[in-house]
This record gives structure tokens, sequence and C-alpha cells, in this order.
């Protein structure tokens, strides 16, 4: 039965059908139509099924990644927002950490908050920080209130209150009035959508969950139709930023979750794939035309973190930790006042892109500079789709690098490459050593258009076991999708010090949040032999204020088992540990899990002799090598079990893998590049 | 040598500037990991720096301004100690004292460690955290009304804190035993040494990789590169010398207001900063040793040519300082400045005032909030009783540019510290957040106006909560540019349970609150930039409506009316179409 997943970005739209009776994957592309993306989406499919020969009633299971929420906020595309806050609150939204972006830059300034000032309105009302309700809610100024912003024209409705993660009746009560007054809104509270404490973080991702409510949830109708008149049956899918799926009505409740899925999915499908080729501890290289995504992975499990901002606004839900630096293969060289040679940030982009391209592009790229090496062969991207020319690469490279810098056109190609890839080292750096770890043991994972061709270098010099090039390295974000699990994260804090009179306390919320979890996935249809409970305390040092977050579940073991892994992911994590110090909880988290069924492989894999290269070229390598006439690949023809001695050059529609003298390729029984040193 | 470069290897350079980045961002990241300060973990008030066998600043992290090169005079307190050659592997410093050490105040304690090679110091690895506190005459070592600084608590010159490999337990428990909470500065001064052997270790593999010369040669290359690259930026300025002028509200003790006068001169590739102008030392601490004057102008200067121009010797050897004796920037033994950083800020104004001719129309900006306001409330904590200290310093408007208004609510300058969310306070404290919002009325009219200052009102939930601030501009408001007008001045209320007012100077001491009584401030707006009068109409119309402003008068009538009439026709345009964006 197909299983089928679509990744929809801002330029392209990818769509992978993974069918394992027949054991075939099949790859289509369409560009993506952002005024409305179900067009693109219907498009898509009905192509991809037609390229596979199925129906949609065949399709057994549809999952979605999307860049739309993640857009909208971008381009400040969403909805007219309102915000009902405490009494003395409505400016948190605008003063935030009361920081600014940049320590020396004053052109980098605050992003203007998503609700402007008159449409902040505050309430007469006020809760402590136990619970207590020092003063109740002003029902008739509340309605008030919803009625003058409903006048100012808002489509959706933000609530905020002071201390509601501790207690949410006046948030819960001005949701109804407004259902009640103002039924057309959309409306984000924000003891749901994030009941976790420090006020301006739980704002900002209320509001931003408002701010895309509306339309998401209008696209997200327009998608379910699209697949609909397709005849596809079932529940599609969207992933989140946490790497797991969610149904259509959860994504219209938490769309904000939704924002920078893509790259997780990548991370994801990443994770899965070295996990059967046996690597667990990883780092997910995914290098495309403008970025350059890193992110950790560790005993099989991204890294998460509930830090990241969205075009600068802080959203507070669980995202997989994806450290993004601006080099890829149209980063831009050049040489600046100093006579320094600098690479990227900025770059050509797709139009007018690379001087290759010959689309008008005059700025030389890290991609014309791989031309000129010969690690990119003529014929080019997307399957000879797109030739690219050579010579006006080395042309322009001569001209506007290697001239002023007097070296040939190689040695200043070289140098282009050399200095991206110290920027994409300091970005695996930033991800791994920084946070402790040794990369010996890891597996450098290299995915994206341009992953591939650099990935050998990074994995020498911070000397990582190995590189795994994925099959169709250019497409991992949508087969991502078809091997993540349905899941959803639940967070609750719960301020209390770790002592036997609190401790039953902490106990019987996280039973309560199991149970949360498990109407959760009630409501996925997950059925009960599927389903996990994963959980967690952040905890602290009383007078810290910032938490260590410790796996626990109510049968892990009692109070001084808590206290005793804490202290040592403390010392773990922080170096020391203060064993008499008292602990104090802060959150309680739950990830509610509905595990998918064994996806993908069994695809057929060619068998047998190795073929000869379709083609020897010369390729510059650094060093004592220069020059060398280096064997190429198509990826396609290469069985399982072949063996490419480096210098080698392995070519495929989506991504070209380069393999340095020393070096030496495997092909694994699931059609994985393995390449490792020769001698170590 | 490459001929149109003039550097050895520019493709070498980068790779190598890039790699020393890592270094000190690893190091970095490991002491602000395992550190325990509050001031050092969550402030991020620490730095870290490499510095070659000359005492060359090679790269820093500084996660702060004011600590732009002020590791320098912790390297240069050693080598003065032990010649480069005598020193041993596994040897390291400590100091802090701003006269003996090139230190800034006394909470800041660096420590230094060199960095071995074939048995010779190629490198040295340093750090600098703020710790809570050193001793002295009140809890945090710091108060504008100390008037030496044998009140501020413990002074270190250089001295071993580990010879050979062995720490120096002696030291490390002299410096515990003069502090507050003995358990976090033992645990702190141990970070301290165990980052610069993390240093030790990246610095080892990265020699390891590229060899030592072409290190060295890499390094040459990159201090000449950022020397060549600021000068360019200096030469590309019209020649011409230039003052700025700013004012504190006082020296610490209420009463006498401190001009600070700074004068910018340009003549081609020479950028010189003259402080020549500048008052006496002040009486109480808001004196500014050199090593945090140094970093004002460093801080300046890259903020307004060069904002990514890597801090090394090489940006250093561009600009000359001149400091006169005895002076509020370079004041004599033993003069306190535990609270300078109010002062830096300050001079910062006064440098940014003074370069505004020198700069193209849109990097020029007018003066900022520039005060660095510190609340300090304590009490027994609801917890266990145990006394808490919760220190603020609290954010205000924002200078404006020619293509935007100022920002509202941010920090300025040589500080960019975070505040503690309400829900956060709530629950440590004995403290209530009244309100904290934009201060209304408070930018400085301009065709770009100032941005808005904070108010943060906190009330006392019990009997005896104790507070202090040190602040400032309650006298002066920050001054617009090219005809914009003054942000409103600071303001602190202290709202008594009756309800009467009380209004307080900028640095009242041991305030005694009851419960449910509060403390207001209002942080400073930022000064407006060009005529008012030119402001576009759809701008105050904005502001009109978001409440930000109701008082037009600086606007004129003629201006103010067709703002009023753009909010009017939004209004009927949303009633015909239901949805509007305003204006």
């Amino acid at each position: 039965m197909p299983r089928v997943g679509f990744d929809v970005g801002g330029t392209f739209t990818d769509f992978t059908l993974s069918d394992a009776a027949a054991g075939t994957l099949t790859h289509v592309k369409v560009p993506s139509t952002p005024d409305d993306p179900s067009r693109a989406i219907g498009d898509g499919l009905a192509r991809l099924l037609a390229a596979h020969g199925a129906e949609g009633r065949d399709v057994e299971f549809l999952g979605h990644g999307t860049t739309v929420a993640t857009n909208m906020v971008i381009e400040r595309r969403g909805a007219a927002t309102g915000l009902l806050t405490t009494k003395g609150f409505r400016d948190v939204l605008e003063i935030g950490r009361q920081t600014r972006p940049h320590l020396y830059d004053y052109g980098q300034r605050k992003p203007e908050p998503l609700v402007p000032r008159r449409r902040r309105l505050e309430l007469d009302e006020r809760i402590a920080a136990d619970g207590e309700v020092l003063r109740p809610l002003d029902e008739a100024a509340a309605r008030e209130a919803i009625l003058e912003l409903r006048e100012q024209g808002i489509e959706a409705l933000a609530i905020a209150l002071l201390h509601s993660y501790r207690r949410g009746e006046h948030e819960a009560r001005l949701a109804e009035l407004a259902a009640e007054l103002a039924p057309e809104l959309y409306v984000s509270v924000s003891a749901e959508v994030t009941p976790e404490f420090r006020e301006f973080e739980r704002t900002s991702t209320t509001v931003l969950n408002a701010f895309v409510g509306p339309r998401m949830s209008r696209y997200l109708a327009r998608f379910a139709e699209a697949t609909a008149a397709l005849g596809i049956p079932g529940e599609p899918y969207t992933i989140h930023s946490n790497g797991g799926l969610m149904s259509i009505p959860t994504a219209r409740r938490h769309p904000v979750r939704t924002a920078l899925s893509g790259p997780a999915a990548g991370v994801v499908g990443a994770a899965r794939i070295a996990g059967e080729a046996g690597f667990g501890n990883l780092v997910t290289f995914d290098v495309g035309g403008t970025s350059t995504d890193v992110s950790l992975v560790h005993e099989g499990r991204p890294l998460a973190t509930s830090e990241r901002e969205i075009a600068g606004y802080p959203a507070r839900n669980p995202m997989i930790d994806v450290h993004v630096i601006g080099a890829g293969g149209g980063s831009i060289a050049r040489i600046d006042e100093a006579g320094g040679l600098k690479v990227g940030p900025e770059s050509a982009g797709a139009a007018p892109g690379p001087v290759a391209y010959g689309q008008g592009g005059e700025a030389v790229t890290l991609t014309d500079a791989n031309m000129v090496l010969g690690r990119l062969g003529a014929s080019g991207l997307v399957g000879g789709d797109m030739p690219l020319d050579a010579e006006a690469a080395r042309a322009a490279l001569e001209a506007r690098i290697a001239g002023p810098l007097g070296l040939t056109a190689e040695r200043a190609a070289a140098g282009i490459v050399r200095v991206a890839l110290a920027n994409m080292t300091r970005a695996v750096r930033a991800v791994s050593t920084e946070r402790g770890h040794d990369l010996a043991g890891f597996t450098l994972v290299a995915y994206g258009g341009a992953g591939p061709l650099h990935a050998a270098e990074i994995a020498r010099e911070l000397r990582l076991a190995r590189v795994l090039v994925p099959r169709e390295p250019g497409t991992l974000c949508a087969r991502g999708i078809l091997v993540s699990d349905i899941a959803l994260d639940f967070v609750r804090t719960e301020i209390r010090q770790a002592t036997p009179a609190d401790w039953p306390e902490i106990v019987a919320r996280l039973q309560a949040m199991r149970a949360e979890g498990e109407a959760w996935l009630d409501g996925e249809a997950v059925p009960p032999a599927r389903r996990a409970h994963e959980m967690a305390l952040d905890a602290r040092y009383l007078g810290q204020n910032h938490e260590v977050r410790v796996p626990w579940s109510p049968e892990a073991g009692d109070l001084d088992d808590f206290l005793a892994l804490f202290h040592a992911t403390h010392r773990r994590v922080h170096g020391h540990a203060l064993d008499g110090r008292v602990v104090e909880i802060v959150n309680c988290r739950l990830r509610a899990i509905g595990r998918i069924e064994a996806a993908g492989g069994g695809e057929a894999l060619p068998r047998g002799e190795m073929p000869a290269p379709v083609s020897v070229r010369e390729v510059y390598f650094d060093g004592e090598h220069g020059w060398l006439a280096t064997p190429v690949h198509d990826r396609g023809g290469l069985p399982v079990g072949a063996v490419l001695d480096g210098p080698a050059i392995v070519e495929e529609m989506s991504a070209t893998t380069l393999i340095l003298p020393g070096q030496c390729a495997t092909v694994d029984a699931h059609g994985n590049i393995l390449i490792e040193e020769r001698y170590r | 040598m490459n001929e149109a470069t003039a550097l050895h290897d520019p493709i070498l350079m980068e790779v190598f500037s890039n790699r020393l980045l890592s270094v000190t961002e690893e190091m970095g990241h490991t002491l602000v990991r395992s550190s325990f300060s509050t001031n050092i973990k969550e402030r991020k008030d620490c730095s870290v720096a490499l510095f070659d066998a000359e005492g060359r600043l090679a790269a820093q992290a500084a996660h702060v301004p004011l600590h732009l090169g002020s590791l320098m005079g912790g390297v240069q307190a050693a080598l003065a100690l032990v010649p480069v050659e005598d020193m041993v592997e596994g040897d390291a410093f400590v100091c802090n004292d701003p006269y003996a050490a090139g230190g800034t105040h006394t909470p800041d304690i660096s420590v230094v460690t060199p960095l071995f090679h074939d048995g010779r110091v190629c490198f040295f690895a340093a750090n600098i955290g703020h710790h809570a506190d050193v001793g002295g005459s009140v809890p945090g070592s710091i108060s504008g009304q100390s008037r030496t600084i044998y009140e501020e608590g413990l002074r270190i010159p250089a001295v071993h804190i580990a010879r050979a490999g062995a720490l120096e337990h002696d030291v490390i428990d002299l410096i515990a035993l003069n502090s507050r909470d003995a358990v976090e500065r033992r645990l702190d001064l141990q970070v301290q040494v165990a980052t610069n052997e993390r240093g030790r270790e990246l610095v080892a593999d990265l020699i390891h990789e590229m060899g030592l010369p072409a290190v060295e040669r890499a390094l040459d290359d990159l201090l000449a590169y950022t020397h060549r690259r600021l000068a360019r930026r200096v030469a590309a300025l019209p020649d011409g010398r230039h003052l700025g002028e700013a004012s504190l509200d006082d020296d610490g003790f209420v009463g006498r207001a401190v001009p600070i006068a700074v004068e910018v001169e340009v003549s081609g590739e020479d950028l010189t900063v003259d402080f020549t102008r500048t008052g006496a030392q002040a009486r109480g601490a808001m004196n500014v040793a050199p090593s945090a004057t140094h970093a004002t102008v460093y801080y300046c200067v890259k903020a307004l040519l060069d904002p990514d121009l890597a801090p090394n010797s090489g940006m250093f050897r561009a600009i000359r300082v001149v400091l006169p004796p005895a002076s509020l920037v370079n004041p004599d033994a033993p003069a306190a400045c535990g609270a300078r950083s109010i002062t830096c800020n300050k001079i910062a104004r006064a440098l940014f005032r003074a370069f505004a001719p020198l700069l193209p129309a849109e990097r020029a900006m007018s003066a900022g909030h520039d005060i660095v306001p510190a609340i300090v409330y304590s009490g027994p904590r609801p917890a266990d009783g145990e006394p808490f200290v919760y220190l603020e310093t609290v954010g205000g408007g924002g200078g404006a540019t020619l293509d935007a208004d100022g920002m509202e609510a941010v920090q300025m300058h040589m500080t960019n510290t975070s505040n503690l969310p309400a829900e956060a306070l709530e629950h440590e404290y004995c403290l209530r957040v009244v309100e904290y919002a934009l201060v209304e009325d408070s930018g400085g009219a301009g065709t770009r106006r100032g941005g808005l200052g904070i108010a943060r009102e906190i009330a006392a939930t019990r009997d005896g909560i104790v507070f202090s601030a040190r602040s400032d501009g309650h006298e002066t408001g920050a001054p617009g540019l090219d005809g914009g007008g003054e942000g409103a001045r600071a303001r602190m209320l202290y709202r008594r349970r009756n309800g009467a007012e009380e209004e307080l100077s900028s640095k009242p001491s041991r305030i005694v609150l009851s419960a449910g009584e509060s403390i207001r401030m209002e942080t400073p707006g930022g000064g407006g930039l060009g005529d008012p009068g030119a402001r576009p109409a759809a701008a105050l119309a904005r502001d009109l409506a978001d409440g930000k402003l109701h008082e037009t008068n600086a606007y004129g009538e003629v201006l103010a009316s067709r703002a009023r009439d753009l909010i009017k026709r939004a209004r009927l345009a949303q009633d015909e179409d239901g949805q509007s964006d305003g204006f």
C-alpha cells in the first residue's frame, strides 16, 4: 500500500511515495503556489499517483510538512489579532525581555509586535503566583473589551493572563465570553497553547498561534478537500516542529507548532535512516542553496529545545534544535575592502543564482567554485534538466577573486570552498563539541542538494567516524514524514520543592498529564498497542533561574531516586552538583506517542556486479594532490556492497557526492553510501 | 606576501579566524554553563579571550561590551609578575584590581593561563566573570556612595591561582572568605580555571592541525587585516574634530552634576578620542577605571563604524585614546569605581554625539536613555525565609535614526541584560509587579521620535522589604539630534499604603517597605531625530491610536489634525469592509 509524504517549501513542493510491497520510492517535485498552497498539493499528488500508477483510494497514509505558518509570520500576513491581558501588562508583548537583538548593530531592531498596542486591552483581574485569586474577573468589562476588539475588526483573539499556567479559570471564562459574543473569532488561550510560566514567552506563543490560526484553518480545510477529491481515504497528517505527526483538528488548534517543521522532518528522516543502518550518534548536515542546517542526534534522539524564535518572536513549543547558518551553494564570495576573502551570508538564491546557471548571475558563488574544481559536472542538477556553464563560472572567478588575490583560478576556487567549509565546520562544532560531545563516535548524515558535496571534508577535518549519504538526499524532508510517529508534547508548570511533602503532587500531575495524553491519542485514533508516553521533569537548585531536564516517570522510582538522577544530570550538564541544596521542580513534561508501523525499507536495490564509471573527469583537490583523474559513478547503478576508493564522485538526480583521496565509500544493505577514512 | 591584499594568505586567515571564534565560543559556553553566580550564568556578565605570547589580543567573545579589551590589563599584570620565560606549564593567575591589575571594578575577577607549545608560551587563555559579591560595605560590593575602593571589597593584584598544574587552595580560600557567599566563589573560581584549561586543549588542537608557524602567520594577518579594515572606515570619514557632551546627575552624592566632554578627531586614517575636557574624579563610585573607558571607546567605534569588526589588538591599534589624570575617566587610587556602568553609558552618549557630524546621515543616532538603572530589593524568601537579593537593571527608550523611530524599551550601549519575568519574580520573592509598561509620551519628538521608556512598579507583599537603587537621568533627558526633541526624564515614586506619593532622588538607599507599598521606576525615553513638523502624519496617527502619544504640541496643530483625520478615515474604512490595519 502506498504511503505518501510531502513537504511544502517556499519554492518547491516535494513529494515522496513509498510502496513497500512493490519495493519502490517515487519522487515528484512541483513549484509551490504560495497564494493557495493546496493547488500545488493537488497537482503534485495527482502527478505522483499517476507516476506510480496508483489511485487515490490506494493511499494508506498521507502526511505533510509546511512552511505556510512560518512564511505568514515572516511576511506578517496573518490575521488581524487582538490580545486580552491582565491589568498592568498590556506592553509585555512589546517590551519582551528588554534586550536589543544585536549588541553593536543598531540597524537590527526588535520586531514590531504582531498585535499593535491599540488592540491589546487590559482586564481588571489578578491571580497570584500561588494561584490565589487576588481580584476576580470583571465580566462586564470583559464583555466590553471583546466587543471593542471586534469593532476594531479582529479575526483572531489571543488570551494571556498572568499566572494562568497555575490557574486557568479566568482565561477559560474569557474564551467562553468570546465564543458567546463573537463566535466567528479564532481564539487562542495561553494555558492551552503552552501552560508554562514566564509571561512574555507564553504570551508571544499564544499570539503567534492566534495570528496564524484563521489562515492555517482555511489552508488545512482546503488541503483536506484536495486529498478527498483525489479519493484518498483516512486522516491526513501534518508534521510539527518537534518531529511528530498531528491530525487536522490538532493542527487547527496548535497551528504555531507547524512552524519550522520542514527541517525537523529532515532530522527525523536522517535519524531513522541512520538508525536502520546501525548508527545512533549523528550530526545532520543539510546544505541547500542559501543555508546550512545542522543538528545533533544523540543515541537516536534528536535534541529538542523550547528556546527557538520564529522571525524574532519566541515560540515556546518544543522543537528539534536545528542550528542554521547562512552558507549554501548560492553563497556569494567576495574580497572585502581590507583584502579579506568572505563567503556568504549573502546568497545569489535561485534567481539569478550562480554564474554557471547562466541566468544573469554575476557574483561568484560556492557552486561556481565547485564547478571550476570539477566537483560539479557540467550536466548539472536535476538529472541534466539544467546544464551548467563551467566556462562562465571560471571567467567570473578569475576576474573577481583569483586575479585580485594573485592566485590561479583553481587555487582561488579551492580557497572559496575552504572558507565556506570553515563556516560550516564552526556550525557543526557549535552543536556538538561546544555541548560536550566527542565527535569521534559520530556519523555525519549529509543531505540537501549540496550536503553530500562537502560532507567528506567536514568529516575529515572534525574527525567524525564516517559520512552517511542516504538515497535521494535532496528529498529527505518529505521522506522524514513517512517515518515519523504521531506525537504531541504537553507541558505544565508546577513550581514545587522536591520534598516528601510535595512529591505526591508532582506524581499526581504526571499521572493527570498521562490521562490527558491518552485522551489526545484517543482523538487521533491510535490503537492502545502502539501508544507510548515519555515524561520528564524540568528542575533546578533553589535560587537558580535555569532548569535541567530529567527524563522521569512515576514508575521510575521514588523521590530519592529522582534526586540522585537530578544531581547526576546537573553534574553532566553543568560540571558540578550541590548535593545538600534544595531541588525545585519547575515543569512537568509529557510526549504522547502513537508509533507508526515500520515504514519504508524493502525497496528494490540493485544487486550484482560493480559497473564501470560513467565517465572520468579532472577534479581539483587541496594539498599535495592538485588535479586528479576522478571516476564518476551514477548512483542508480551502484549495487549493494559496491566499494569506491577515493577520489571518486557519485552523481544522482538531486545531489553529487564527493569522496576524497584516502577515503573509501561503500554502499550498505539499505542503499546508503558510507564514507570512511581508509587509514586511521 | 600578496601584493593586492598585503596579507600572507587571506584564505588561511579566514579559516583561522573561524577556528579562533570556535575556541572562544566554546570557552564562553564552558564558563556560562558551569558557573554558579547569577551574574555569569543568567546575565552573561563575563567574557573569554585569547592573547598571543606578547600579550596581543587575538580573539574575544565578549558577552557585554564593557569587557571589550578589558582582559588585556590582567594579562599585562601577569606578565609583570612573572616574566614570560619564567612561566611554567600549568600556572594560572587571578586578579581584579582596577589600579594594580587593569580591572574595571572589584567584582569582575579575571583568570589568566599561559598556554605552552614545545616548552614555551605561545598563547594566553583568559576569562573574566562578574562575581555576585567580593565583600566590602554592601552586599554585591557596589554602592554609588562608596568613597574609596577599600569599601568595594577584596583587592587582588595578579597572583598565582594555580602553580605547575596544582590549584593554590590558599588563594581560593582567601578570596572565598572575603565574600558573602564563599561556596559560590569557590565554585566560580574553579570554573574560571577550568574554562582556560578547555582553551588550552582547543588551542593545542589548532596548533597540531595547522602548525605553529602557520598559526603565527595567520594571527599576524588577522591583526593587520582588522587594523586595515578599521583604518579604511576611518579614512572614509571627513577630517575634523568634534565635541560630544553628556552629564551625570551627580557623582554618587546628591547635588553635584558631573560633566563629561569628549573630542573625536579624524585625520586621514588616524582616529583620536580625547577626554582632556572631562571633569575631575567623582567623590562616590561613579569613576571609570581606564580599562573600562577604553572598552567604552572600542564599543562605540565598533557600533558606529563596523559592527562586525573582530575585537582584537589590530582594532585597538587603530584608535588613540587620551585620558587626563585624576579624572572621572582615569581616577587616582584609591577612588571607588564600582558603579561605573552608568558613567560608561553616558560616555557612550557623548561619543555618539561627537561622531554624529562625521557619519553618513543614515548611521547617526540620537541619544537613547543611556543609563543603567539598577533596582535592588531584599528581604526573606517566601519558600524558606532565607534572605534574597533581587537586582535588575531596567531598559528604556532607544535613540532614533534616519529611517526608524527609537526602539521602545531596550537596554542601551554597554549592557544588554534581560528582565526577570513577573511570574518568576512573584514566585521567588515577597514582591508583586503592579505594572510593567511603556511610559506614554516619553519619546522625544522628531521626524523620527525617540523610543519609549519603561515603567516598572513593584510592591512588597510583606513588611520589611528593603529597597535601594542606582540610577540617573532625573535631571537631564536624552537630547534630540538635528532638531529632534528631548526624551522624558526618569522618575522614581514611593507609593505609600495610605495613597501618599513621594518622589525619590536617583540613588535612594535602604528604604524599608511595608506590605502593599510600592516603588515605581520610570526610565527615560530616547531623544528625537529631525524636525517634528516633518513627521509623517500616518506615524503620528499610529502613535495616537496606540496611546503611545497624547501630547501633540511638539508636532503642531496642522499635523495633529491631519493625523486625527487619518484615524477617523481608517475607522470608516473599517466599517465598510470590516477589516483594517489602520493607516
